[in-house]
């Protein structure tokens, strides 16, 4: 500590200080075990959720269906792609089929209002009309198998969809290396996306 | 030079009172006086054509260019002519104000307001066609350089990328000339007018006072002007002559092509002044300042500049014949004896024999015959862009896609409302600005006081008769 | 474009089409609709193909059904299949159409009055068919096509079983001459099958096989086959056509020998005597055609056929010295009174030629009920006596196809109740009382025999759009519906189950996923000269009528007998002959035309004892002066495209109809006798344009589309392409030495990306391309190209990305102050020099379109494509302005919004955006098709293999004179194809636009017999 004068000298204790005890709160928060997946008797948190889902206030548009995202991918873990199948092998992303969500309904949820919803189309042969959120502009050819596998995260364009009741488009925009803001989904924010990874700017491959 | 006296000094430097307004400005002023019954009837056909052809526009723009008549392979047609036909009126204008004024002619100073008010007439009706021609013309800000989120550019390669700038180029600055030029008649008009005129005019005449500094920064202002302006007389319709000329259409792809239309524009431009201000001159008794003599010096000009064309028209088919390519040499047979003949040949007795007459001093300085000849000027100008656009794609490389291309009426409306809009802008100008730069026509008088025997003796006027 | 689909899928599914605004959202939502079962061969966005079989004529091509979501989307060849191995003929690729198409009949529909129908529902139909078939009881006729063999034999057992009094099959181009002939000259009952593989010398009597002979697409095949120069010396088979017109087979010939028409059967054995004199024919068969023979001396048969004896001669010492000759007989066009005599005729010089056996197979066993046009007939005769009860009209259109002499509309209002199984509105349909809508091919199940050893299956690809019904099936319950004894004798199940048990012999799950059982053809026993083979009667044929000109009913290659005409892709595309598209034409000579002070479009009378007819001419070098041609197909009254509807004329017909002017006349053995009247021509001072989508077929010495002589190619010449084949300066356009140095030669491989593993291109084999366009459908199918109509043909408007070129030899500088002009008298009988050149973007190294492009709309991409961004593009059109192949199109209207009526948007290619109003578009070496195989590729870490992606338009073609690939691989078949020293050049190469894409020249053979 030598030719550092008090002040200074305080002002760094009190930084060691901090740094200790951060460094202390970091140990203990790893120390807790992890949240353990909620079993799916526990349907007042289920209750909650499509609640949420249907919560007028809550941003982006109202879905037939009270489904939440949070509950299935957030709360019990499920993998994107366990029911959204074949978006790792074709370019369109699919949308599960009402069968594939009976297969586990038929099983358990059905004290839930939105299971029901869910069955009632099930009887009917009907389909679900959900309401798109995430579009892209037109004339836009979109593979999703190449960038589902190319590693991307699929929340990197959807947003974090496991810790959405209701869906909505996250707002994002990019401004880098252009003046004028590209939101999500539109070209600018693909390409910033393209240049990043150093991947194809070529018009054709999106366009045609 | 001996300094002027002091008398003419102050005429210089102080508005006149209006007790004893000098001659040139009642006259001059006396044409934005009240509209007579003829001039508003102009005035509404001209605006019912300007609705008219709009319609046909909008109706265009909705259903699609099929409207029109283009066929494959003829993708040009009637908008790109009339789009070159008034860039190429555009250029009288600034040839008179600025290279006339760096070459001290001072004949100019009776036409040069005119010459320049219909500059930016013409390229403001020039600027609208490349946009009504196009597929999409709601997408025309394309065609801009401006960022965006896209992370789109335009392509510089591109000669009608090389047209968005020199048009716009050229708008800009004719439009400056011609307002800097105003100012000291605007000032004139402001002591001399009430109401709303008279508000308009204290606003737009910036404040002159007619003060030696003001006259000074004035002149010098227009000379630079000039010095700017010149090599935009030469670039724009050099550039738009490169639209033609980069490409590789036989017919198109000639490197006479840039003096070629400069040539034309130039010619096409004194024709076009002289077939406004004749009748602008009957009508408004502006004899005295306006001047056959004038008129006779523009005819001149004409006739180089027909030579020029003249000489161009035959230059093109010898490098056809000359450059040994089948596909060039048929081209240009078919432009003449092919089905656009009548075109062709209207182009080259219009543009290339017609002036001829201006050899003869009686002819140059008789007005009805300056007038037709105008005329036939503008007409044959006209065709010169029919023909090299559409006979040169009509026969093209490929045979098998030859094609034919006849205007449809949604073209001609839309042709006939490019004359209206012209019009009507110049109509309304007449009643609003003097048509004659007061200040340079001044200049005259006192230039004549002081050194008799000047230009104006030239063709017999004493000094008595002008005043 | 994947929205319009969508929409148009909601459509399908019944589900609300309409976009709801949805709260917190200001702009419309689409909706999501999922599978409710998603089918688990099915993942949305990846397409899956069924194999099925091609219903639109008799060859029964195989198919591989391209379906995205569930709709088929595109038909493509089975490679597996014998017939036509991966390829597909332009009416095979326009077929998708009928599936979506607006005339469909929505379900089974009862007259109520003149043209008025109301729909009812199946019950009803069946009940009321029923009560009539117990009503008509043996007065009950069943009239259709060749239904394939198990539902043709349950139709007959229905019949049976319903007492009804019997089915006749009507097939106006059926071969039913050829088959008389071959009885009487082998005594077999089987047809007569050509192959052109091994032949070294094809003699084509005007069977027209490349465009409505038997098998097209096979033919075509075997044509290039034996005519490849790749595999060197012994694979350049001559091809003679002998006929009165150069139809487009015609066109690909070495010589054409202009004979009468009707002279082709004493042409025929003139040849076979001189082939004999030469030293041809076993001593059999020349000891049984001696006295046949010694009738038909070159001399005396001269006179009567305008061939020299010279001529025919020379094909006498041709036909000697080939090792195998094969001599066609003439196509419905020829086949006249005496059709059967000129068929054997033909088949004697097989004979003599020793080719029976080998390129000529006689089966001597028939298959299966065959069309009978006698049988036919003797219909129409019991319909008009009122012995006909109740009508039952399966597949196809008598009402069109018969000829109107024949008074088969006449008759059908005789007979009582009519009933169409038609599931496209046409002629007859709009006759009946009942119409019981049957599934289109792609819906339904099926077998066909396509050949000896081929039995086709046909499977749904998608279900009924409509509510259709399997015409068996409906049969079926109709008999049930007749009450228990009845039904005691049919069979149970549906139709469906009928045809797993005909199939039972055979692997059924195999059978549906393979498209059939192919086996090779059973080697056919040989058949030796029946006893009756050297006393055939051959003569003049009988015609009608005292007019100057023989009147040639010419079936259309795109029309076919006027099936195709409801199909707008056949109508769009240009006829390859005269490059008209969407109306009728008359072909005269120019001696004609002259004659009659006719320019090309003026409106002439033809006027036969049967009728007058008015339609444009066509004045061209490749018709003889006697004869009059005008092709069948046109003239329809019914239908969206068929008729003039599509024009804004609802009820009027489109062209006319050739047949409302044929007599009703039939051959010895009352086959159908097409060619049977003489005509007179009269001119009517009236003028109708011509829609020439090419407006000129003389390519002025311009270097488009070259040839080079045998012998050059055999010489290696190098630059015998290069300057443009045989150029001598006697076209005067510069070729030569100076023309020479403008060809720089460059590496099309280079001009892409360095860091590109790909430079994609094409090599196009001009001696291979027959000009069958079954490149430009498919290309117009698989890139959602929009379809313009009569009148913006007219206004030379076509969207077409491909377009073949018709070129008769180099051209002059004649000509072009007019446009259009008809083909040039250059064509004209003896050696024949047409080149088609197929024209398509060329995706330019140096483009001129790309530079000229202000908002970068058009692009030279790093794998060497000149793309096209739709939805950049402003439309300034100078691309095109710029382009000196005029590839490009300009859409000048909104063709996404007019262009797709009814549910015809559900076969649009998803992956492909559908271009608006305002924007170019232009061949795109079908980006998405290389874009899937990318992914694919990218996805196993690889490049993309050769052959594993290649264009729309190579796919299609038949004799694969198309190959797209890759440049920077050395193996490339693209690479290997365009390395023909001799051949290879590249459109306008003096532009040095660096193209893509490699012509190989033609190679002209020159006059057959004279070959060293």
């Amino acid at each position: 500590m030598v030719g550092l004068d008090r002040g200074s000298r305080r002002a760094f204790r009190r930084a060691l200080f901090l740094l200790g005890g951060g460094a202390l709160v970091v140990a203990l928060l790893l120390a807790l075990p992890e949240p353990r997946p909620v079993a799916a008797q526990s349907s007042d948190v289920a209750r909650q959720a499509q609640a949420q889902a249907w919560d007028e206030d809550a941003p982006g548009p109202k879905q037939p269906i009270p489904f939440s995202h949070a509950l299935h991918a957030g709360t019990y873990q499920i993998e994107c792609l366990y029911c959204h199948t074949g978006t790792d092998r074709s370019p369109m992303a699919g949308v599960p089929s009402v069968e594939s969500c009976m297969g586990c309904h038929s099983q358990f949820g059905a004290d839930l209002e939105g299971v029901q919803i869910l069955q009632q189309y099930w009887q009917e042969k009907k389909p679900i009309p959900w309401l798109q959120i995430h579009r892209l502009p037109e004339h836009v050819q979109f593979p999703h198998h190449r960038h589902v596998n190319a590693g991307l995260e699929c929340q990197t364009c959807h947003g974090p969809v496991q810790e959405m009741h209701k869906l909505y488009l996250t707002p994002d925009t990019k401004w880098w290396p252009w003046l004028t803001p590209a939101r999500k989904l539109e070209m600018g924010w693909c390409i910033s996306c393209h240049r990043e990874n150093e991947v194809t700017q070529d018009c054709f491959a999106c366009h045609y | 030079m001996t300094p002027p006296p002091a008398t003419s000094v102050a005429a210089m430097m102080r508005p006149l009172p209006a007790a004893e307004d000098s001659r040139s400005n009642r006259d001059i002023l006396a044409v934005m006086g009240r509209p007579t019954l003829g001039y508003v009837a102009l005035l509404l056909l001209v605006v019912s054509a300007v609705a008219w052809a709009l319609g046909t526009f909008v109706y265009q723009t909705y259903v699609g260019l099929g409207v029109a008549g283009y066929s494959h392979p003829i993708f040009w047609g009637v908008y790109i002519v009339t789009f070159v036909f008034w860039v190429g009126i555009a250029h009288a204008g600034t040839l008179i104000s600025a290279i006339l004024y760096l070459f001290r002619a001072k004949w100019r100073n009776a036409i040069n307001r005119s010459a320049e008010a219909m500059t930016v007439f013409a390229v403001a009706t020039a600027g609208l066609f490349p946009l009504i021609h196009l597929g999409r013309v709601f997408k025309f800000y394309w065609l801009l350089p401006y960022p965006n989120q896209r992370a789109l550019w335009v392509n510089f390669k591109s000669p009608l990328l090389w047209d968005v700038f020199a048009v716009s180029t050229y708008a800009t600055i004719s439009t400056v000339f011609l307002y800097v030029g105003l100012i000291p008649d605007i000032a004139i008009a402001r002591d001399r007018s009430t109401g709303w005129r008279k508000a308009l005019y204290s606003v737009l005449a910036l404040g002159w006072q007619g003060t030696s500094p003001q006259w000074k920064a004035h002149n010098r202002t227009v000379l630079h002007l000039s010095g700017l302006a010149t090599p935009l007389v030469l670039s724009v319709h050099s550039v738009v002559s490169w639209d033609f000329a980069a490409s590789i259409v036989p017919g198109w792809h000639a490197t006479i092509f840039a003096p070629y239309f400069v040539a034309g524009a130039i010619f096409s431009g004194f024709a076009m002044v002289l077939t406004v201000m004749i009748p602008v001159r009957r009508i408004y008794g502006l004899e005295r300042y306006i001047t056959d003599y004038h008129f006779e010096n523009m005819t001149r000009f004409i006739l180089l500049t027909s030579l020029i064309v003249g000489y161009a028209y035959g230059v093109e088919y010898f490098i056809a014949w000359y450059s040994g390519v089948e596909a060039e040499r048929t081209s240009f047979w078919l432009r003449a004896f092919g089905p656009y003949w009548l075109s062709a040949w209207i182009m080259i007795t219009c543009n290339a024999f017609v002036p001829q007459v201006f050899w003869f001093k009686r002819l140059r300085t008789h007005i009805p015959t300056i007038f037709v000849v105008s005329v036939l000027i503008n007409v044959g100008m006209w065709f010169e862009r029919y023909v090299i656009i559409v006979t040169s794609l009509s026969r093209e490389y490929n045979p098998a896609v030859w094609g034919q291309y006849t205007p449809s009426w949604v073209e001609l409306s839309i042709l006939a409302g490019s004359f209206a809009w012209f019009s009507m802008f110049f109509l309304i100008f007449l009643k609003i600005f003097p048509v004659i730069a007061i200040n340079e026509v001044k200049e005259l008088e006192i230039h004549e006081k002081e050194h008799p025997g000047g230009e104006y003796w030239e063709h017999g006027h004493t000094y008595e008769e002008v005043h | 474009m994947a929205e319009i689909d969508r929409r148009e899928f909601l459509k399908l599914v019944g589900a609300s089409a309409g976009a709801a605004a949805a709260a917190g959202c200001s702009e419309p939502v689409e909706k999501l609709i999922p599978y409710v079962v998603q089918p688990e061969e099915i993942t949305p966005g990846l397409p899956v193909y069924y194999a099925s079989t091609c219903r639109e004529c008799p060859a029964g091509c195989g198919l591989l059904v391209k379906t995205r979501e569930g709709r088929p989307i595109k038909l493509e060849g089975n490679p597996e299949h014998p017939v036509n191995r991966g390829a597909l003929c332009a009416r095979g690729q326009a077929a998708i159409g009928r599936t979506y198409h607006p005339d469909r009949h929505p379900g089974p529909l009862r007259r109520t009055g003149e043209g008025s129908f109301e729909a009812i529902g199946w019950d009803e139909a069946i009940a009321l068919l029923a009560e009539q078939v117990k009503q008509a009881g043996s007065g009950t006729w069943f009239l259709s096509g060749d239904p394939g063999p198990t539902a043709s034999r349950w139709i007959d057992r229905w019949l049976a079983a319903v007492g009804a009094g019997g089915r006749v099959v009507h097939e106006p181009f059926a071969p039913e001459a050829l088959r008389q002939a071959a009885s009487e000259v082998f005594g077999a009952a089987g047809e007569p099958r050509f192959d052109l593989t091994d032949a070294d010398l094809v003699i084509d009597f005007g069977s027209d096989f490349l465009e409505t002979g038997p098998s097209p697409v096979a033919h075509a095949r075997q044509f290039a086959a034996s005519r490849d120069v790749a595999e060197g010396e012994g694979r350049k088979a001559r091809f003679v056509y002998v006929g009165p017109r150069l139809s487009m087979t015609a066109s690909n010939a070495d010589e054409w020998v202009a004979g009468k028409p009707g002279a082709a059967g004493a042409l025929a054995l003139a040849v076979a005597r001189a082939a004999v004199d030469a030293g041809a024919g076993s001593a059999a068969v020349r000891e049984a055609l001696a006295g046949l023979l010694g009738n038909f001396a070159p001399e005396r048969v001269a006179a009567q056929t305008g061939v020299e004896a010279e001529t025919i001669q020379r094909l006498g010492r041709a036909v000697a010295r080939a090792r195998h000759a094969v001599a066609l007989p003439p196509g419905p066009a020829l086949t006249g009174r005496r059709a059967r005599a000129t068929a054997a005729a033909v088949l004697l010089l097989n004979a003599v030629s020793g080719s029976v056996g080998r390129g000529v197979r006689v089966s001597p066993a028939g298959a299966g009920r065959r069309a009978s046009y006698r049988e036919t007939l003797a219909l129409i005769d019991a319909m008009k006596s009122g012995r006909v009860k109740l009508l039952l009209i399966g597949d196809g259109n008598p009402v069109y196809s018969l000829p109107t002499a024949t008074g088969f509309a006449g008759a059908l209002e005789k007979v009582p109740f009519v009933v169409s199984f038609a599931s496209l509105a046409d002629e007859t349909s709009a006759r009946a009382d009942l119409i019981l809508p049957d599934h289109t091919p792609l819906e339904s199940w099926g077998d066909v025999v396509s050949a000896p050893g081929a039995r086709s299956m046909v499977q749904p690809t998608l279900r009924p759009l409509h509510d259709t019904r399997a015409l068996v099936d409906t049969l079926l319950d109709t008999g049930r519906a007749l009450g228990p004894a009845v039904a005691a004798r049919l069979p149970s199940g549906s139709f469906r189950t009928l045809l797993e048990q005909a199939w039972s012999d055979a692997d059924w799950r195999e059978a549906v996923a393979r498209g059939g059982r192919f086996e090779p053809a059973p080697a056919t026993e040989t058949v030796s000269l029946a006893p009756g083979a050297g006393r055939i009667e051959v003569a003049e044929p009988l015609l009608e009528g005292e007019g100057d000109w023989t009147l040639l009913a010419v079936p259309s290659p795109w029309l076919y007998d006027g099936r195709g005409a409801n199909l707008p892709w056949l109508q769009e595309t240009p006829d390859p002959v005269t490059k008209i598209a969407w109306q009728s034409w008359a072909e005269v000579s120019h001696a004609t035309a002259e004659r009659l002070g006719l320019e090309l479009g003026d409106v002439v009378a033809v006027e036969t004892p049967t009728g007058t007819l008015e339609v444009s001419v066509y004045p061209r070098g490749g018709i003889r002066d006697d004869v009059v041609a005008i092709p069948i197909g046109q003239g329809h009254t019914v239908g969206y495209w068929a008729s003039a509807a599509e024009s804004g004329r609802p009820g009027e017909p489109r062209g006319a109809n050739v047949l409302d002017v044929l007599p009703a006349a039939t051959d010895e053995s009352g086959g159908r006798a097409w060619l049977a009247a003489r005509a007179t021509l009269r001119k009517t001072g009236a003028h109708r344009r011509l829609a020439l989508v090419q407006t000129s077929q003389n390519q002025r010495g311009r270097l488009l589309g070259e040839a080079v002589p045998l012998a050059a190619l055999a010489a290696g010449d190098g630059h015998a392409a290069e300057h443009g084949g045989e150029h001598d300066e006697s076209h005067g356009n510069g070729h030569g030495d100076a023309h020479h140095e403008l060809l720089k030669p460059f590496d099309a491989s280079k001009d892409a990306d360095p860091d590109s593993s790909y430079r994609w291109g094409m090599a196009i084999d001009l001696d291979r391309c027959t000009g069958c366009s079954a490149c430009v459908v498919a290309c117009h199918v698989e890139n959602n190209i929009p379809l313009v109509g009569e009148r913006r043909s007219l206004e030379g408007r076509q969207m077409s990305w491909l377009r073949i070129e018709r070129w008769i030899g180099e051209g002059s500088l004649k000509g072009g102050r007019t446009l259009p002009v008809a083909a040039d008298p250059d064509e004209a009988p003896g050696v024949v020099d047409v080149r088609h050149a197929p024209q398509l973007c060329q995706h330019c190294g140096a483009a001129p379109c790309e530079s000229v492009c202000p908002v970068l709309a058009t692009y030279h991409n790093p794998e060497g494509m000149n793309a096209m961004i739709y939805n950049r593009c402003v439309g300034t059109r100078y691309c095109s302005n710029n382009c000196p192949y005029k590839v490009r199109r300009f859409n000048y209207y909104d063709y996404s919004r007019e262009n797709w009526p009814g549910l015809l948007g559900l076969m649009l290619n998803p992956d492909v955006t559908v271009r608006v109003q305002g924007v170019m578009e232009k061949c795109t070496f079908c980006t998405q098709r290389v874009s899937a195989a990318r992914h694919a590729a990218t996805l196993e870490g690889r490049t993309i293999r050769d052959g594993e992606v290649t264009t729309a338009c190579a796919q299609a073609c038949p004799t694969q004179a198309i190959a797209f690939g890759n440049l920077r691989d050395e193996k490339s078949r693209v690479v290997e194809k365009s390395h023909a020293p001799a051949r290879s050049y590249h459109a306008l190469h003096e532009l040095n636009t660096r193209p893509a894409i490699t012509y190989l020249a033609q190679v002209k053979r020159g006059r057959v017999g004279e070959e060293g």
